[in-house]
């Protein structure tokens, strides 16, 4: 029997769908898991549109628990790799048009039959969100390097452990190591000391990210992506591998080279 | 071992059970049955009386250890005094101690003293009728004396809250960007301030 990942944040616009689709396609891209992909986003779905498999949806997931089709006909393969499916989530309705105990029995039928079900997790802690934990076994918290983003982060953990979760784990993402080394962001111990919670990875601030989305293929099967890389690491350390955190040193400058050059160390 | 449950003695005209209430009372009908039947012919017959040395017993379950003592063929004896001792129930405890990090949106509220093991995130916040020390950062809102006692403090391994609240008067953190404190602090009222200083003054 397989497991069911939550990914949640709290806060919009961090990175959960991003982080669904690069970690769903980097199980089936790397260790050749059977993975479904919930989009829990009811009434702003785009998971699909991330993983460019929006002009293929002829069912959803209302549709799926209305009893509108069978859950099989409902779910998309993916364009590259055969293990992997989508459940897209409803346009047109909102997220009243599910409950709890339905999502419960979604996941429980689908992790009969996946290694892995990732529910994309909407923003906020209403209704949407308590549907898309509903039927998860882990939790992955995502954030951004932001006051803001981490405080939310800090009152979904909160719930989720009231909710029974265990240990959920964190992902950082947008890391900017420029920016971190001006002192200009919060760095990974300002974030780990508050949340205190494990660290699943940290992906850095990336344009191929908004490349790959644009394109409909996740950064995780893109050699040249460094956040594509870091997606990769995460996806081993799921399975249970011991990856250590990659270096987010920044390339010297040309002018730091160049003292380097005359012996001048770069001040650190 | 303190003294036991059940205690049954054999008198001239019968029998005494001597009860101390501490389990429930399936367990303690279990214990006088095995008692019996351990004594063998010893208990039976004759009268038996009941006397409740500790906590109490309802008149249902004085009726259900009635019918059983009958089949044991024993007359349980109701003129005897019910002898009660029965323990108030312990006052509120004056300090909560609590093992755990308060996370963003959890509050707590109690009417005594708090004590937190662990840290007080930001969005976090606690409120005590009486003293708030954290064992570890505190980093949200702290309200001591909410009821309007000006002596209570707000004391934390490393204080660097949000906001802090002693009876009345709110305090906050000077704007931008604060050292974090690098030993443990105490804030107090003093002529209506709040006043910080490291905790090894006190
Ligand atoms: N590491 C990154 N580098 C650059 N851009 C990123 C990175 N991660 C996410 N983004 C961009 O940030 C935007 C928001 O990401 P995404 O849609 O994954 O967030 P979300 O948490 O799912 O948002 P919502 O709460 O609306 O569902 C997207 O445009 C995405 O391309
Ligand atoms: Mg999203």
């Amino acid at each position: 029997m397989g497991q069911v990942i939550v990914i949640t944040s709290g806060k919009g616009g961090v990175g959960k769908t991003t982080t669904t689709a690069n970690i769903g396609t980097g199980l089936a891209l790397l260790k050749h898991r059977k993975v479904v992909m919930i989009d829990a986003d009811i009434g702003l779905r785009n998971l699909d549109v991330v993983m460019g498999l929006e002009n293929r949806i002829v069912y959803d997931l209302v549709d799926v628990v209305q009893g509108v089709c069978r859950l099989k006909q409902a779910l998309i393969r993916d364009k590259r790799f055969e293990n992997l499916y989508l459940l897209p989530a409803a346009q047109t309705k909102d997220k009243t048009a599910v409950s709890p105990e339905q999502m419960k029995n979604l996941c429980g039928q689908l992790k009969e039959e996946f290694d892995y079900v990732l529910v994309d997790c909407p923003a906020g802690i209403e209704q949407g969100f308590k549907n898309a934990i509903a039927g998860a076994d882990r939790a992955i918290i995502v954030t951004t390097p932001e006051v803001s983003a981490v405080r939310d982060a800090d009152r979904v953990i909160g719930l989720l452990e009231a909710a029974g979760f265990e240990e959920p784990q964190l992902i950082i993402n947008r890391i900017r190591p420029d920016m971190v080394k001006r002192g200009d962001m919060m760095d990974i111990d300002d974030i780990i000391d508050i949340l205190a919670i494990d660290l699943l990875g940290v992906i850095p601030e990336d344009e191929r990210i908004v490349i790959s989305t644009n394109r409909g293929e996740p950064a995780v099967a893109d050699e040249s992506s460094k956040a594509g890389q870091a997606y990769r690491n995460v996806t081993l350390r799921l399975e249970g591998e011991n990856v250590p955190l990659m270096s987010l040193d920044v390339e010297p400058t040309l002018m730091e080279r160049i003292k380097m050059l005359f012996g001048l160390r770069a001040k650190k | 071992m303190s003294q036991k449950m059940v205690v049954i003695k054999g008198t001239r005209d019968g029998i005494s059970i001597i009860l101390r209430r501490r389990s429930d009372f399936e367990t303690i009908k279990n214990t006088i049955l095995e008692k019996l039947q351990k004594g063998g012919d010893f208990f039976k017959g004759g009268e038996a009386r009941l006397l409740v040395k500790e906590g109490h017993i309802s008149q249902e379950e004085m009726e259900q250890l009635e019918t059983m003592l009958k089949e044991y063929g024993l007359n349980l004896k109701k003129d005897h005094p019910l002898y009660t001792i029965s323990f108030p129930t312990p006052p509120l405890p004056e300090t909560l101690i609590l093992k755990k990090t308060l996370r963003s949106g959890q509050r707590i509220s109690y009417g005594g003293n708090v004590v937190i093991i662990g840290d007080v995130n930001p969005g976090g916040e606690v409120i005590a009728k009486g003293d708030i020390l954290v064992f570890g950062a505190l980093r949200g809102m702290a309200h001591a004396g909410a009821e309007g006692d000006a002596n209570s403090i707000v004391a934390a391994y490393r204080l660097q809250p949000t906001q802090l609240r002693i009876a009345g008067v709110i305090a906050r953190p000077p704007e931008g960007k604060s050292a974090v404190p690098q030993v443990p602090e105490v804030a107090r009222l003093k002529d209506g301030v709040i006043e910080i200083e490291p905790y090894y003054l006190l």
